[in-house]
């Protein structure tokens, strides 16, 4: 019996196998480096060379700095922040998007929110220095309108966390939304005949057949973002911080490029990354884990 | 159960005007205000792009050329590197894209059976995961690359990320959504899991498979650093690589009056747009391409029958 | 991949020792004739009894040839303004490859080019990387922080015996030009562990660039001390300067960097007897660091002071000078604290949108003293050096491509036309993979152009003077060229910068960073803390905290590391004395 079941799932094994290749090659021996993390490293000595053992100090010395608390702060505040917002807004549109009838318009509209993402933020950044400005742009144009202050939002630690968030979203959203339109595609649009026939409404559909058809895509892009907790996006930050902001802006990748790179402390900047990526895996652990026993629902 | 029909359903141009779907128009506006607004940064860079040097450099352009010309694209066009570049990242992709969606798709079905079909895949699952948040970091890669004879050549572009994990966990998920009963009526018909995979599960999964091409594809043309790190040469840069180093920020920290030549002139400001708006014009017009993918299951209706 | 092997690079190594000195013993008769100056090319130990493969002058050729490799940056200028003009010539095989491989007998090779500028982030992770790799090539262009580690690892020839035997009399005059700070850097131990090519200390010189057709708008004579900065900044925000009816002008340059060759206030601090992030030397003969004393408090106060009374631009402290350029190219602001070569960039740009307009460079300005004994803060810009590889064939390959180099340029035999900078390429210079320049070679030409314009006559220019004096001329013409050439005119001609460069130069008015070695460990730990922490609080204290932020800043300085930095400063001061 055992046998059979083995030769039946023999093939399934095969498929795996060229995965297996590229990662061992790519992933896995190169994560040999993390040895890196616990060596004061030199890298003119070379990989394999004699570099010294210093255990847990790169650590250390990183927790120590002053103001790493405040980074990590920083860098979890704005992270969730786009977390949350990454993914409400784009299901969201998508939902919306769904709605049209126009196949161009619809179309035409899917095109053009995700050309965002393809600008960098080195250009993004002096387009938003001119329309954020607190006595020029536009936006603090429609605010002083209202007779309010004008924000000085780069500016200011009490906004820049909200600006990076929001232009982040606004960055991204268009390339989230195709995911989920892609998993709208996949419902049966028989279930959506059966609910018109019931009398539901739009409202009605939305709730009861269209999220729960992405359900699935969600709590899979949900989950993966919360690995991603500690990145809260280095190529933004560094284009758009400046000293007045440093301290709600700087974050944990920002931080390490300078220490780590700069001076080229590899083994710092190692340490860091392994720190990193040890909080993913826990809190992905423990929502696959709590995804599992709770819904009944395997993540992967 | 009997439906009434009125005169105004029989007669559709009866006169009795429709009510206003508030919704619609609503929802229609704010999506278009939506899409206008992510179109602006772009349709200034193409302003820019077509304005003259000064008017770039003092800010004056917003949504319009000032001093309409065409110098900068004369100059884009001239330089050979730019189009050599833009070959090798096309390369890059005719290589890499493939081979991902070939590797995925065959990594992601077996993931996707349940456990008790396929014992150890969980063990796979979280091997393959993990590749996902632990990282050596740069300098094993680069040995790991180097050693392979990798250096200076496509594949160092093509294949160490040919495996993207992201878009497994996804594609084997939209796997699992697939009606087990199709699964079955092939098995029942002497199908292997390699037919069933390919002939089923493929065909269904196109707009996922779709999707995880763009991304495939988007991630290949992006990608700048590798570039620069596993390249002997300028003249093999993909195109990011080679836009990297006129569209950074530049540090004006040490900067000797050679090196102000090239600010000056190479970094101008229209030179850098028009750069950006042909180096990012390709991969945007993919989308639209693959859109024809993104329709609705063919196959699911026929199940029910 | 390599293997250390420590004992066959012994053997090695004591091989080489041996061989050379028996070169060098059989040489020692010789050295009378040969070890001089400006002889002529492919000069061969001919009339000795020294052995065959006589490589014991600084310009001896190879014969065979040899093989070097390098490593190289493909910077933007000679990409798109060399080579895409010159036919023929690529980066690997161009008219100073050829030169090097015909005359030396050394032929370049490279293990990889990387494009961008020699600081870039991508170079030097690039090269960290081959460092990891264990493929260091045999002559390899790094920074102090680079060599440190190659020096540590115990990877790099020590070059002082080459130098002094190799390095021609021209080469050594032109790299002490400013002093011994360059090879003080290099040297471990007492050893040269590389040869510098020296950066111009100079050339960071700092100025007073101000719109002076505003200053004719307003009635106002150019600045001769701190007040009448201060005067024309605030004229220049209130003013109304450039007549237009609307309250759009600011007074001063910033930019959120604070520092840098364009808008950095350097200059500005300097007139208070301030001087950040550089290391002086007190009366006690012990070096501080500049950033912590008292007279930076003076100097923020005023900027303080200036930014309340809206002369800076408000957002200065998120926009970068690349941001900033903009409003001076929309004629925004009218005082600039820069380098020399400001109006080539972004100067220029003004111009260019409006030809009405002109910036003159003036002096750095103070009230403390005359502008003529005002300090001059100057960076130590030397920042790469070419480490020969240990084990290599011939070390002092290097050293005879640095002699050909300046030779060619400067030398008795130079053909400036040629490899210096051609009408229609001009940055030749730059395919060469050695770079050395006499670092007063601007004000030289300077001062050949200075002295040329009082005799009226300029024919007897050459080399870059000359250069430059055509495209005074060509400015003065009047063309549509030459106005693109309004940066040089107004760095070369009487009223140009250089003329301030040289009375500075003449005044004893340039006060040198003091600290040249690599960074100290502590350095390497805490000093992008420490920085980032200035900058911020330097920023905020302008934008109006309380000035005793100040205070608490100069003790957390110190608390958080700097009182260790500045022991290990000193510790390294004394090594030098």
């Amino acid at each position: 019996m055992n046998i059979k079941k083995f030769r039946r799932e023999v093939p399934l094994h095969f498929m795996l196998l060229p995965g297996l290749i590229f990662i061992i090659i790519f992933s896995y021996i190169p994560m040999g480096g993390l040895v890196i993390a616990f060596q004061k490293f030199i890298p003119a000595k070379g990989l394999f060379g004699d570099q010294k053992w210093i255990g847990l100090d790169n650590f250390r010395y990183v927790f120590e700095l002053p103001s790493f608390t405040q980074i990590v702060w920083n860098t979890l505040y704005i992270s969730s922040l786009k977390l949350i917002l990454g993914l409400i807004f784009p299901i969201i549109f998508a939902i919306l998007l769904n709605e049209l009838k126009s196949q161009l318009v619809k179309r035409s509209i899917q095109t053009t929110i995700y050309l965002p993402y393809f600008l960098s933020w080195v250009v993004l950044g002096g387009i938003l220095i001119d329309i954020l400005s607190p006595s020029k742009g536009i936006i603090n144009q429609i605010i002083t309108s209202f007779d309010i202050e004008p924000i000085f939002f780069l500016g200011s630690n009490d906004w820049f966390p909200v600006t990076l968030v929001l232009s982040d979203v606004w960055k991204n959203f268009g390339y989230g939304t195709i995911v989920y339109l892609a998993a709208i595609t996949g419902i049966d649009p028989g279930l959506y005949e059966a609910a018109t026939m019931d009398g539901a409404n739009r409202w009605h559909k939305a709730w009861h057949i269209t999220i729960p058809g992405m359900r699935m895509v969600i709590v899979l892009l949900a989950v993966l973002s919360l690995g991603q907790l500690l990145n809260a996006g280095f190529d933004q930050v560094f284009n758009l911080y400046s000293p007045q902001v440093y301290e709600s802006g700087d974050i944990l990748d920002t931080f390490v490029y300078r220490i780590g790179l700069l001076d080229a402390q590899y083994g710092v900047a190692t340490a860091v990354g392994f720190f990193k990526s040890i909080v993913s895996f826990i809190l992905i652990s423990v929502s696959y884990f709590f995804a599992y026993r709770v819904a009944k629902y395997r993540i992967f | 159960m009997n439906k009434i029909t009125t005169r105004s359903q029989l007669i559709p141009s009866s006169g009795r005007r429709k009510p206003v779907d508030w919704f619609t128009v609503i929802n229609t506006a704010f999506l278009i205000i939506a899409a206008i607004i992510c179109i602006l940064p772009l349709i200034h860079i193409i302003a820019v792009s077509f304005s003259s040097s000064s008017a770039a450099s003092a800010g004056y352009v917003k949504l319009w050329p000032v001093d309409f010309t065409w110098s900068s694209y004369e100059y884009t066009a001239s330089r050979e590197q730019f189009w050599r570049s833009m070959l090798v990242s096309i390369e890059r992709i005719a290589i890499g894209t493939p081979l991902t969606l070939f590797l995925i798709t065959l990594a992601a079905y077996p993931l996707s059976k349940e456990s008790h079909v396929f014992r150890f895949r969980a063990v796979y699952a979280w091997v393959f995961f993990i590749t996902m948040l632990f990282h050596g970091g740069l300098i094993p890669t680069y040995i790991t690359v180097k050693e392979l004879g990798l250096l200076d050549s496509i594949w160092a572009l093509a294949l160490p990320n040919a495996v993207a994990v992201f878009s497994v966990v996804l594609l084997l998920n939209f796997f699992r959504e697939v009606p087990k009963e199709l699964e079955e009526a092939a098995f029942m018909d002497g199908a292997s899991y390699w037919t069933t995979l390919w002939r089923i599960y493929v065909p269904i999964s196109k707009p996922a498979l779709a999707t995880l091409a763009l991304f495939s594809m988007v991630e290949h043309w992006n990608h700048w650093f590798d570039g620069l790190i596993y390249m002997g040469s300028p003249s093999n840069y993909p195109l990011q690589s080679y836009l990297q180093t006129i569209v950074i920020q530049q540090n004006l920290m040490n900067v000797t009056r050679e090196e102000l030549m090239s600010l000056a002139e190479v970094s101008d400001r229209t030179l850098k747009a028009s750069q950006i708006f042909l180096g990012s014009m390709p991969i945007i017009l993919a989308y639209p391409f693959l859109q024809k993918y993104f329709v609705k299951g063919i196959v699911l209706g026929s199940v029910k029958g | 991949m390599k293997e250390f092997n420590p004992k066959g690079k012994m053997l090695k190594l004591s091989t080489l020792l041996l061989a050379s000195t028996l070169v060098f013993s059989a040489c020692s008769g010789n050295n009378g004739n040969n070890g001089n100056v400006a002889a002529p090319n492919g000069n061969t130990n001919s009339s000795t009894e020294t052995p065959v493969e006589s490589n014991n002058g600084p310009m001896t050729k190879y014969d065979p040839p040899i093989e070097v490799s390098m490593v190289r940056n493909l910077s933007d200028v000679v990409e798109n303004n060399v080579l895409s003009v010159l036919d023929g010539e690529t980066f690997e095989d161009n008219r100073w490859s050829r030169v090097y491989e015909d005359q030396l007998g050394i032929k370049i090779t490279y293990d990889w080019v990387i494009k961008g500028n020699p600081d870039s982030d991508q170079y030097k992770q690039k090269l960290n990387v081959t460092l990891a790799s264990g493929e260091l090539p045999d002559v390899t262009p790094v920074d102090a922080v680079q060599l440190k580690q190659l020096v540590d690892a115990d990877l790099v020839e020590d070059m002082t015996e080459y130098y002094d035997q190799f390095a021609s009399p021209l080469l050594k005059d032109i790299l002490a030009q400013e002093g011994p700070a360059p090879f003080d850097a290099a040297t471990y131990n007492g050893k040269l562990m590389a040869i510098p090519q020296t950066g111009s200390n100079m050339e960071s010189g700092m100025y007073l660039w101000v719109r002076t057709d505003w200053l004719k708008n307003l009635g106002l004579q150019p600045p001769k001390t701190m007040s009448d900065a201060r005067k024309i900044s605030q004229a220049f925000a209130k003013d109304d300067p450039d007549k237009n009816g609307v309250d759009d002008t600011y007074g001063l340059v910033a930019t959120k960097d604070l520092w840098g060759g364009f808008g950095g206030l350097e200059g500005f601090m300097a007139g208070y007897n301030a001087y950040p992030n550089i290391w002086l030397e007190n009366d006690s003969g012990k070096l501080e660091y500049g950033s912590i004393q008292p007279e930076i408090r003076t100097a923020l106060l005023a900027l303080q002071d200036m930014a309340k009374n809206g002369e800076l631009d408000k957002e200065f402290g998120i926009k970068d000078g690349g941001k900033v350029s903009e409003d001076i190219a929309s004629g925004k602001i009218g005082m600039n604290y820069g380098q020399q070569w400001n109006s080539i960039w972004p100067l220029q740009l003004n111009v260019n949108n409006d030809p009405e307009a002109q910036w003159q460079a003036f002096p750095i300005v103070s009230d403390i003293t005359d502008h003529t004994s005002v300090k001059v803060p100057l960076q130590f810009t030397t920042t790469k050096f070419f480490a020969v590889r240990k084990g290599v064939e011939n070390p002092e390959a290097v050293i005879k491509l640095f002699n050909m180099h300046v030779e060619k340029n400067w030398g008795e035999t130079a053909e400036f036309d040629k490899y210096y900078a051609p009408p229609e390429a001009e940055s030749v210079w730059q395919l060469s993979p050695v770079q050395p320049a006499p670092p007063k070679k601007n004000v030289e030409a300077f001062r050949a152009i200075d002295a040329a314009r009082i005799a009226n006559d300029f024919s007897t220019l050459e080399g870059e003077a000359k250069t430059i004096q055509e495209k005074i001329e060509a400015y003065e013409s009047g063309s549509e060229e030459g106005f693109a050439l309004w940066g040089w005119e107004r760095i070369y001609s009487a009223e140009g910068s250089m003329g301030i460069a040289d009375q500075y130069d003449k005044n004893n008015q340039y006060l040198l960073d003091k600290f040249v070695g690599a960074p100290t460990p502590t350095m390497v730990e805490r000093q992008s803390t420490l920085e980032k922490l200035q900058n911020e609080v330097f920023v905020k204290i302008i934008l109006g905290e309380p000035i005793d932020t100040f205070d608490k800043f100069v003790e957390d300085w110190t608390n958080l590391g700097g009182e260790q930095i500045t022991q290990e400063v000193n510790e390294w001061y004394a090594t030098t004395k």
